[in-house]
């Protein structure tokens, strides 16, 4: 059995400092919807109907999905390095699930309405449908997971059939979540069948990003703090596999480009104005180039600090990367004439952005009580 | 059962926006929220420039992707008259209809006013209601089921076709035609006021209608019917004014 002494202090210190940003962006957030309702955000019927705040649930649901494939991956195939974050990884997949349904609900105009609606009128043809179908046997499997790993002396063999459940969970679900734009034949920016397997990709990447910085984080971002097991991880497989999975993505990101910019269909003109814009470049450059060759270099990817920073810009790619897919499918107006000239313009609110950070502070407090309770670091008993 | 289309003639439509206004007070819309519009684009560059306009209801598409899409069945089609309508009581507001509808004809009213003031401070609303516009029609033809009515907070509505006044009508008749006395009442508002008469509803399930006529014999076309959806809504375009447009067209590059 792995274990390390759980760093209490510093999750004492991340669980205020959450709790405050949390009190302090979710009073933001519920005055401005209480007192403007959903004009708090900056979406209109005319053009972006689905702005920041379903790129974030998008983007936590995405990364909640990846953490809980690369935990179920290890424990599924007794991956014994990687089996030593899986118990971390499963913890993070819940705050990240928290945080995205938190702004969800948030947005939604009926949210509780759509607790009984979704399930109980049965509309199959819907993708929606299906991903809350997912999402529910994803919940289920990932809390039996974590009570499964939560009891001393746990093994991957006991958890390996609950093991296989998640994973078929969190695949059904991040696919489905890519058939919900890559369906929508309407607006061949998102439209491809492509998308669920980039949905996929992107999810993966997310996972190891986070489960890179936020075991970092558990460590006062010191490798020298890490169980042995987990640095073995860190400074043998883990860079190699988080190198891979970047070049899938970059690979996925450059055919899309090239198509979009390449083609002559209506509605793929966004791609110009997405190509062009600062933050694309941003993401492309540093957001993966950067990583990618920190990853590909001998001297540097073992060096836990290089890791980080490398999590860092990757998770910060992939969030523009979300942020650029949702809202450039919405850019270019449905039949508005003259009341959209050219492609729509979109900023997000003051209250968008508080929501971007109450679902942030909301995973960080989850993911506190985590490192508080449970004993995160725990590997399976070998 | 009637299945119940629109022709519009192209070719007749000034752009007056008389049938935008009958809508707005008929259904009553928020301002810059029209059900039904006229959108004004232009083609081409300076010195050679064309104003267009292009008259948009909801298509009420035969295979309507927001349909599709709505995970609560709150959108639907009825499938006595093939009204696409929204059920205010089911729809739990996540606009994927509006995402998935090719015309950009939905609305979410709970957001930012369209149009300057805010005229839903003026006359606030009472209850769940969005707002009170002094033109309101009785509560009693409040109809939520069928997305009649002063559209709640949260939720997507649509043109339903004048579904209060259209489903009222006699059964069996071809055409709703408001120089008729005997179906004046059930048309439409946007086809009653319609002052160059460029607009004609009826049963496009009845051979005998005008509207099947008039497609047959003037060629209609529907909006974007590669993807598929099937509007019922046709467009008559004889040539001496717009084609039919696609989305590229309707905005600047």
């Amino acid at each position: 059995m792995t274990t390390a002494t759980a760093p209490m202090a510093r999750s004492n210190t991340v669980l205020w400092i959450a709790l405050a940003g949390l009190v302090v962006s979710a009073a933001f957030v519920l005055f401005s919807l209480a007192t403007l309702g959903h004009a708090a955000f900056n979406t209109t019927s005319n053009g972006v109907q689905w702005g920041l705040p379903i790129v974030v649930y998008d983007f936590f649901l995405l990364t909640s999905t990846g953490l809980a494939t690369i935990a179920a991956l290890a424990l599924l195939f007794d991956a014994a390095d990687f089996a030593a974050i899986a118990k971390r990884c499963l913890w993070l997949a819940i705050c990240g699930l928290v945080g995205g349904v938190t702004a969800l609900f948030l947005e939604l105009g009926y949210p509780l309405r759509s607790l009984w609606a979704i399930p109980l009128n049965l509309q199959t043809d819907s993708p929606l449908f299906w991903k809350v179908l997912f999402i529910v046997l994803y919940v289920v499997t990932l809390l039996m997971m974590v009570g499964r790993v939560s009891r001393p002396g746990w093994s991957g063999r006991s958890t390996r059939g609950l093991a296989l459940v998640l994973l078929f969970a969190a695949v059904g679900v991040t696919m489905i979540a890519g058939s919900v734009f890559g369906m929508m034949a309407m607006r061949p920016f998102w439209f491809g069948g492509g998308i669920p397997i980039a949905f996929l990709i992107e999810s993966a990447l997310g996972g190891l990003a986070f489960a890179l910085f936020f075991t970092y984080m558990a460590y006062g971002f010191r490798q020298d703090r890490l169980p042995s097991a987990v640095r073995e991880l860190f400074t043998g497989r883990m860079p190699m596999v988080f190198a891979s999975v970047i070049v899938l993505h970059v690979l996925f990101v450059g055919a899309r480009v090239v198509a979009g910019l390449w083609s002559n269909a209506d509605g793929l003109q966004v791609w110009h104005h997405v190509v062009s814009s600062p933050l694309f470049q941003f993401e492309i450059w540093l957001g993966l180039a950067a990583p990618l060759v920190l990853m590909l270099s001998p001297g540097l990817r073992t060096k836990g600090g290089v890791q980080i920073v490398a999590a860092a810009l990757v998770m910060l790619a992939l969030f523009i990367a979300r942020y650029s897919f949702i809202i450039g499918g919405q850019l270019v107006p449905m039949f508005k004439g003259t009341w959209v000239h050219g492609l729509v313009q979109y900023r997000p609110s003051l209250a968008e952005w508080a929501l971007l950070l109450l679902a942030i502070f909301v995973a960080n407090v989850v993911n506190a009580v985590g490192e508080k309770r449970y004993d995160l670091s725990q590997g399976p008993a070998t | 059962m009637a299945k119940w289309g629109m022709v519009i003639d192209l070719d007749k439509c000034t752009g007056c926006q008389a049938c935008t206004t009958a809508c707005a007070m008929e259904n009553n819309r928020l301002p810059g929220e029209n059900w039904q519009d006229v959108i004004f684009y232009h083609q081409g560059t300076y010195p050679n420039v064309n104003l267009h306009w292009f008259p948009r209801p909801c298509m009420h598409c035969e295979n309507p992707s927001c349909v599709d899409v709505c995970p609560t069945k709150a959108t639907y089609k009825d499938p006595d008259g093939g009204f696409v309508l929204v059920d205010w009581n089911k729809c739990i507001g996540c606009k994927y209809c509006m995402i998935a509808c090719p015309y950009g004809v939905r609305f979410y009213t709970d957001e930012r006013s369209p149009i300057e003031p805010d005229i839903r401070k003026v006359f606030p609303g009472d209850g769940n209601r969005q707002w009170s516009p002094p033109y309101r029609a009785p509560d009693s033809r409040d109809d939520w089921r069928h997305g009649v009515g002063i559209q709640p907070h949260g939720v997507v509505s649509k043109c339903t076709f004048c579904y209060h006044k259209v489903s009222q009508a006699p059964k069996g008749v071809a055409d709703l035609d408001e120089d008729n006395p005997e179906t004046k009442e059930y048309t439409p508002g946007c086809v009653r006021v319609c002052a160059p008469k460029a607009r004609y509803f009826g049963d496009l399930d009845n051979p005998a209608s005008r509207v099947n006529r008039l497609i047959a014999d003037k060629g209609g076309v529907r909006l974007k019917d590669h993807t598929g959806n099937k509007p019922q809504v046709y467009y008559l375009a004889g040539g001496a004014t717009a084609a039919v447009p696609s989305t590229r067209e309707t905005h600047n590059r």
